[in-house]
């Protein structure tokens, strides 16, 4: 069988060829060895620069809004967490099935590019899985048209293998009196730069306009400062509750390395404590938490 | 206050409004003055940075000053300009500038000058006008061409119908897209009506400022009237902040229109980006 | 030459912390940030670049302008005194110190002064350190910078064997050089290590006069692709320096302050009306390629970029400046 990055191409080739679509979005080299930015590929000649190694980290589902307004057919690879994130827009009806073409690809977690660029070249090998992939449930795509067969078994990982850890970080936070926690969460986001590059990643950041593009609207401020960076932060860990996919891409992206996945999982703890074990963007027929009404709620505003 | 402003150039004095004339149902006259007379004294077409100290700031064109005080002449199409619509007579204002180039008085010395105008496109022509009437002898002929969406919606009414026409050797004829029962005059819209009209190019220059759409189509008027870019003179309108070219925004190519405009020939305009 | 053990560091910092706030790039959550030295803690002055450029040092991610009380339609506005805090700023390598000039061009010429700049910057002594080693992503070597001995600086550092190498270059750095004391000794014959040679290298020649025909050129749509529009290139770049003004109303008063924008943004260039110049990521990362690479030049012979490299570090999808450089110089028109 041949390599997973030969089938990449092969596939993309074909589709683009049969005009069965306009556009495959993959990842291509970078600058440096470890890195595999997205790719974008129109013509089927180009189809060779498309790549598939440990660096192919970046979420590509959310690229699929830019094509909203248009009418060409879209190939997209996924991997587990990008399968999720086109779940989340086929969900909050941001985008239509019939003008998506997945490809699945069974993803046995990518590399930490920042290790990677610290550790070396020559000790490629040791680099150690990215963070967003440490507590992955999915490796797999929940979603797809087409699966590319793994050509090496070992290198897959078994599901939730390693889901165990998932809320470490939530729990020690919690631990902590409300001063401690009061001092973390400030150290952490006196640093945000409101680059907004955690939002423009996400797939569950999908409203047209968000408020913090809007600042004369009066509800936020542009001030980079204490209390509206953390207005910032709560109101976008708000909006994507039960919505998360827990890509974690938000926490990568981030200039500052700001540990924003731990705000966005301690919802997600606390909403499968209220409302039952919920991951978000598995199922298309499962409404999120915060997405449905239930005559079994345990909150009493419908009764 | 006068001499933080003269300082820092993005500490504005506060001034007030002093009267405040309805034009048409969204656009107002401000007269604005300070304590110590008038804020500064702008070249026709320049602008001015004008605040509600609780609300915001935003750039307008100047449209006419008087021995003490600024005319701005604003339409109501946002926050900051909502809360002025609101405003009476005695308002407390921020005010700085002047800011930018202003129209090319030098260039149109001596010429005949043709000005088309659209809506509150009028607001920064009408500083030229006017400087033009109390400078009448350096001006050749006036030909003002004015259109406007409805009779109500004709900024300055009483410079339109009764101060202009008085002014001597100067010509004013009025269009609106559309009349209603008592409008006698044009209808039709402006690039047809100036085509009608077909002013001659030579000796002229033509200040246009209006909605970019009525721009768009004077300018190919102008053409097949035969005017050249260098007799094309327009003032723009971008988003601006700090008004002295350095927050960015308003950059043209390498120009910035707060500093480098907001006026400009058609010639010179050609030559940037088109990405206003 | 002077020269310095590291031992002896922390002492000739807190001299100079007697007339002075010293901001020095300290490590801070795995990455090295300019902090004011408060005599604690490990004195490294970095590896490398710090994550963030000191800009913020002289042009301040939000600043307050001025005060104003409101009473009905009556209002009044109240400057703030004068910014008198003198600072030097040790450390700053020679990419950062060219950003420095770059910046006096915005803020103190072509007919305005920037008072709050100004203040900032003519308080400031800045002693700057060479590099030896270039950090992957470095490429300062490509806009004529010398990575071992920065423009504009009062005092110029070297690493050497077991401290520092220091030459005063201004007479400011001669009166530092002078608070400093027997902390300094002769270096002797001792000889500034060579200077760091990047190994990302691009030709810059030509790159303004090819871009000067290529607004309309179809790249923009294609090298915008995996742009995602946030603001993390312009917020890290030490020349960037685009700002809004809005206003911060508590009650019958408020101020009105300044802070970092971003041309990245659509809010930047959207008017009251709701019209829009830029209207998508191509037209808004065309304007910040051009705006370094052309306009930038165009306008103060110089271009606006000086090689850090933080941009291509950072981006989420490695926009690549370099890269863009490379196929500008390529497209065909």
């Amino acid at each position: 069988m041949s390599s997973l990055q030969e089938q990449m191409r092969t596939r993309a080739r074909e589709l683009l060829s049969k005009k069965e679509v306009q556009v495959v979005i993959g990842w291509e080299k970078g600058t440096f060895w470890y890195l595999s930015p997205p790719a974008f590929i129109t013509d089927p000649d180009d189809c060779e620069r498309l790549v598939w190694d440990e660096f192919c980290t970046n979420n590509l589902a959310k690229y699929l809004l830019d094509y909203k307004l248009g009418e060409e057919k879209i190939a997209l690879f996924v991997k587990g967490c990008d399968a999720r994130g086109v779940n989340r827009l086929l969900q909050d009806n941001q985008f239509q099935r019939e003008r998506v073409y997945l490809i699945g690809i069974n993803c046995s977690g990518v590399k930490d590019g920042r290790r990677a660029a610290a550790l070396g070249e020559a000790r490629r090998a040791e680099v150690p899985l990215a963070e967003k992939c440490l507590y992955c449930t999915h490796p797999g795509p929940v979603i797809y048209d087409e699966l590319l067969q793994e050509d090496r078994g070992a290198g897959a990982r078994e599901a939730a293998a390693t889901a165990e850890g998932r809320f470490a970080m939530v729990e020690k936070i919690e631990a902590m009196n409300p001063d401690e926690r009061y001092a973390f969460w400030t150290s952490q986001y006196d640093r945000c730069l409101r680059c907004y590059a955690c939002r423009n990643i996400c797939p569950a950041c999908n409203c047209r306009e968000c408020i913090f593009d809007r600042s004369q609207s009066g509800w936020c401020g542009k001030q980079m400062s204490r209390s509206e960076n953390q207005f910032f932060a709560i109101t976008r860990a708000m909006h994507v509750a039960g919505r998360c996919i827990e890509c974690g891409e938000c926490e990568r992206v981030c200039p500052e390395g700001i540990p924003i996945m731990a705000l966005n999982k301690k919802i997600i703890k606390d909403l499968n404590e209220l409302f039952g074990e919920y991951e978000a963007g598995l199922d298309l027929e499962v409404r999120p938490p915060l997405g449905q009404y239930d005559l079994n709620d345990p909150d009493e505003f419908h009764k | 206050m006068a001499e933080a402003a003269r300082v820092n150039p993005l500490v504005p004095q506060v001034g007030r409004i002093t009267k405040i004339i309805d034009e048409t149902p969204d656009v107002k006259t401000f007269h604005v003055t300070t304590e110590t007379g008038k804020p500064f004294t702008p070249l026709p077409g320049q602008l001015a940075m004008l605040s509600l100290l609780d609300v915001g700031e935003a750039m307008f064109s100047i449209t006419s000053q008087g021995p003490d005080h600024l005319e701005l002449a604003i339409k109501k199409v946002g926050m900051l300009t909502d809360a002025l619509h609101e405003a009476e007579p005695g308002q407390s204002v921020g005010i700085r500038g002047p800011y930018g180039n202003g129209f090319p008085l030098e260039m149109m010395r001596g010429k005949d000058l043709l000005f088309i105008g659209g809506g509150i496109g009028l607001a920064p022509v009408r500083s030229l006008i006017n400087y033009c009437i109390e400078h009448r002898k350096d001006y050749g002929h006036l030909w003002i061409i004015y259109g406007a969406r409805s009779p109500a919606d004709l900024c300055f009414k009483d410079d339109l119908f009764n101060n202009w026409p008085k002014v001597e050797n100067c010509r004013v004829d009025v269009t609106v897209d559309r009349g209603d029962d008592t409008w006698q005059g044009h209808e039709g819209f402006v690039p047809a009506f100036v085509e009608e009209l077909n002013p001659a190019p030579e000796g002229k220059v033509a200040i246009t400022c209006g909605p970019p759409i009525m721009i768009k189509f004077v300018l190919q008027s102008m053409e097949k009237l035969g005017f050249k870019d260098e007799q094309i003179v327009t003032t723009l309108e971008m988003r601006m902040k700090c008004g002295i070219g350095k927050c960015g925004r308003c950059n043209l190519g390498s120009c910035y229109v707060c500093l480098d405009g907001p006026v400009f020939t058609l010639a010179q305009l050609k030559k940037l980006p088109n990405e206003y | 030459m002077l020269k310095i053990g590291q031992d002896k560091l922390p002492e000739l910092i807190s001299a100079w912390a007697g007339g002075a706030r010293v901001f020095v790039p300290q490590e801070r959550e795995g990455t090295s940030i300019f902090t004011p030295w408060d005599g604690k803690g490990k004195l490294t002055l970095g590896q490398g670049n710090t994550l963030e450029p000191p800009k913020d040092l002289f042009f301040p991610r939000t600043e307050a302008m001025y005060r104003y009380q409101v009473n009905g339609p009556a209002a009044t506005l109240e400057t703030l005194p004068p910014l008198e805090e003198k600072r030097v700023l040790v450390g700053i390598r020679s990419c950062d110190a060219r950003s420095l000039l770059i910046m006096d061009d915005v803020f103190l010429t072509r007919g305005y002064v920037d008072e709050f700049y100004r203040q900032r910057r003519e308080n400031t002594r800045i002693v700057a350190l060479a590099c030896n080693e270039a950090q992957p992503a470095c490429f300062c070597t490509a806009f004529g910078i010398d990575p071992g001995r920065a423009e504009g600086a009062d005092v110029q550092m070297w690493p050497g064997e077991g401290g520092y190498l220091l030459e005063a270059i201004t007479d400011a750095g001669k009166e530092l050089l002078k608070q400093a004391g027997n902390l300094l000794e002769e270096a002797g014959n001792a000889h500034p290590p060579a200077a760091a040679a990047p190994g990302l290298q691009v030709d810059t020649g030509g790159v303004t006069e090819k871009l000067q025909r290529m607004f309309e050129h179809p790249y923009w749509t294609a090298v915008s692709r995996k742009c995602l529009g946030c603001g993390a290139c312009t917020y890290l770049c030490p020349t960037c320096h685009c700002f809004d003004i809005q206003g911060e109303n508590q009650g019958d008063s408020g101020y009105k302050f300044r802070c970092w924008d971003s041309c990245m943004f659509s809010e930047y260039t959207r008017m009251a009306g709701g019209h829009n110049p830029r209207p998508s990521k191509k037209e808004r990362l065309r304007n910040r390629f051009l705006h370094k690479l052309q306009y930038f030049p165009e306008r103060y012979g110089k271009f606006a970029c000086v090689g850090c490299g933080r941009c291509l570090d950072r981006c989420p999808v490695n926009v690549d400046i370099t890269r863009v450089i490379r196929e500008v110089k390529e497209v065909t028109l």
